[in-house]
């Protein structure tokens, strides 16, 4: 196990380095944001100082160098907009979106596992056909219709819960459920249909035949069984999360880190969009070595090589 | 000998869109305490069925129609599922055909082990440990403290097995159901597994109900055989008196498709044709399609299940039309 997690985390620095050249050049081919960064009537003299000031003017293999250099001593550089570190403000922003992606995680999974179960349990009466169309309308409502549907429903009309913005528990309640909601229809099909297919297993007959309650041979013996495909969408989608989401925290004013994308990306602040990049990336690949780990741990069929 | 358990007419049918299947259509047997019974025929015949329904673990589209299932005065088809469960695993427990899958693969034996007798006997769970182990030394496994920490893919088919007949006899049932327990064995594996039934069998004092397909595993262990054919039992007879005087002919055609050592004959005799699907059996006798043996009646009528004068029973019209002269060219006319 050691072992194998060690290899794992030998394998970050490369693809990390990677991903870094990859935000590089895309941005690099996206052009300099000079020209949107200056006043319209701006002379040419001074669009070619400030080109000269911020290091656009110099051929692509110095700029890069540049930035690998700055990389390596952890600097993405300042951002055009707040002229302070990039990394800093990105990671200013990071609790937010962890705190939205947990609570989205919590509701969805407290949502989907007893539903994919029980319809699982029952299927073709009436909770499996209400599960299946939840998981059906769950993932083709669009995020921003939901958002503004639970606004309008419960902080205009009921004022039970604020608009946007955060401060109280009960501001992170409906983009939680927003969220939520999308990734607990996936999950649920899934606990559906990895449920349906474990309990014809023989074993659940050899549980049975030992005189188990039904109940406890589903809880013990089947959904165990079903952990590894739930547990590494879950995780996928929670990888999804980590990055802010987008449309979400614009909705509810989530200062998230999603939110500082998307004014990053208007503003052209180069820096912030690389840091934010980077940030997401490490905690992608953080999630994902987590998930190997966990279904390692789950399903015991499974080796650390 | 006193009865341990009784299988009047029982029916289990299979409902599906289409048609109702008749799996188990009117099976009637006993076994006998302390005795192993086996069931014998091809596959499809209803024979792995009629194990679940006495178990009641027959899933959905299947159900049990009509009959009853006695078990210590008490008909198992009547009774609450609450009743059932304490009788499953303890009174009555069951081992499969596939010792891998039949075990959950995410859960380490010991805990498997220990699920029943926590249950049933009210263990604790360090009394259960040392029953479990006890338990893994008595089927023959070595490192038996070591087993019980492993999980199944750690072990081989043959000790898979013998974990199953752990968990199995772990509160000591009075009826072992074994669902071709050696069937997914190799050959030398299967006549341990087999020699460690009728030791344990021996020393629980537990009846056993096999399944099988396999005659030879029949002849080395079962007292009583049943054969059954396309959901109905065609033939029952003590163990010796089948093999030495096969009367329904399907019994006979499954005796000379069976390889001796000591016979000349270089080729088997396959019973021709196959077995008629449950949901569309021949009328009359569902085996006059193959047998050699077929008159006129067999196409129109479907026999009865006849005593033959000792204990033993046959669903032939050749025994019941003229039984006693049948009888008399059988037994005085050789």
């Amino acid at each position: 196990m050691w072992k194998y997690l060690f290899m794992r985390l030998l394998q970050i620095p490369p693809v990390l380095f990677i991903v870094t050249i990859m935000i590089f050049v895309l941005v690099y081919i996206a052009g300099d944001p000079v020209a949107t960064m200056l006043p319209a009537d701006a002379s040419p003299e001074e669009i070619a100082q400030f080109r000269h000031a911020l290091g656009f003017d110099q051929p692509f293999y110095v700029q890069f160098g540049n930035y690998i250099l700055d990389l390596i001593r952890g600097d993405f550089g300042e951002s055009y907009q707040y002229g302070t570190s990039a990394l800093g403000l990105v990671l200013e922003r990071l609790p937010a979106t962890l705190e939205l992606a947990t609570a989205s995680m919590v509701i969805a999974i407290l949502i989907a596992i007893p539903l994919g179960i029980i319809s699982a349990v029952k299927p073709n009466t009436v909770i499996d056909f209400f599960a299946t169309s939840f998981s059906v309308l769950g993932k083709a409502i669009p995020n921003f219709w939901l958002g503004i549907m639970l606004i309008l429903v419960f902080s205009v009309t009921l004022k039970v819960l604020p608009v946007s913005g955060t401060g109280s528990y009960a501001h992170i309640v409906l983009p939680a459920i927003t969220l939520g909601t999308a990734m607990s229809a996936e999950i649920t099909r899934l606990v559906r249909s990895s449920m349906l297919e474990i309990l014809h297993q023989d074993y659940i007959r050899t549980a049975r035949s030992k005189g188990l309650k039904y109940s406890a041979v589903v809880i013990k013996h089947a959904f165990k069984n079903s952990l590894v495909p739930v547990i590494t969408i879950t995780f996928l989608q929670a990888a999804a999360l980590v990055g802010g989401s987008l449309i979400t925290e614009m909705i509810f004013a989530w200062p998230g880190l999603g939110q500082l994308i998307i004014q990053a990306v208007y503003a052209k602040d180069l820096p912030i969009i690389q840091a934010a990049v980077f940030v997401t990336a490490s905690m992608i690949i953080f999630i994902n070595i987590l998930t190997d780990i966990m279904y390692r741990v789950l399903d015991p069929r499974i080796k650390f090589i | 000998m006193t009865k341990m358990l009784e299988v009047v007419n029982l029916k289990t049918h299979f409902y599906t869109d289409k048609e109702i299947i008749p799996s188990v259509d009117g099976v009637s047997f006993t076994i006998d305490k302390g005795q192993t019974t086996a069931i014998v025929g091809e596959s499809g015949c209803g024979k792995s069925v009629t194990s679940y329904s006495i178990m009641r673990l027959v899933d959905s589209p299947g159900k049990i129609v009509d009959g009853e299932v006695i078990f210590e005065g008490k008909d198992l088809t009547k009774i609450s599922e609450k009743e059932m469960r304490s009788i499953r695993g303890n009174d009555i427990s069951m081992i499969f055909q596939e010792p891998l899958s039949s075990l959950n693969p995410v859960v380490k034996i010991g805990k498997q082990l220990n699920e029943t007798l926590i249950l049933h006997q009210k263990l604790t769970k360090k009394m259960a440990k040392q029953r479990s182990i006890e338990m893994l030394n008595k089927v023959g496994l070595p490192r038996a403290d070591k087993i019980y920490e492993s999980y199944p893919h750690e072990l081989s088919g043959g000790m898979r097995q013998r974990v199953m007949i752990a968990m199995a006899l772990a509160c000591s049932p009075k009826l072992l159901i074994a669902d071709e327990p050696t069937t997914a064995l190799d050959v030398t594996i299967q006549a341990q597994i087999l020699k460690l039934m009728k030791g344990l069998r021996d020393d629980f004092d537990t009846s056993i109900l096999l399944i099988t397909h396999d005659l030879g595993v029949v002849a080395e262990i079962a007292d009583k055989v049943i054969v059954m054919y396309s959901g109905q039992v065609v033939e029952e007879a003590d163990v010796f008196s089948l093999f030495a005087n096969p009367r329904h002919p399907y019994t006979k055609g499954l005796l000379n498709s069976t390889p001796h050592l000591d016979d000349e004959k270089d080729d088997l005799e396959p019973i021709k044709g196959n077995v008629p699907s449950p949901a569309n059996r021949p009328t009359g006798c569902s085996f006059h399609p193959r047998c050699p043996y077929v008159k006129a009646i067999c196409r129109q009528e479907s026999p009865n299940l006849t005593s033959l004068g000792d204990s033993n029973k046959v669903r032939c019209w050749l025994y019941e039309e003229n039984q006693e002269e049948l009888f008399y060219a059988e037994n005085i006319g050789r």
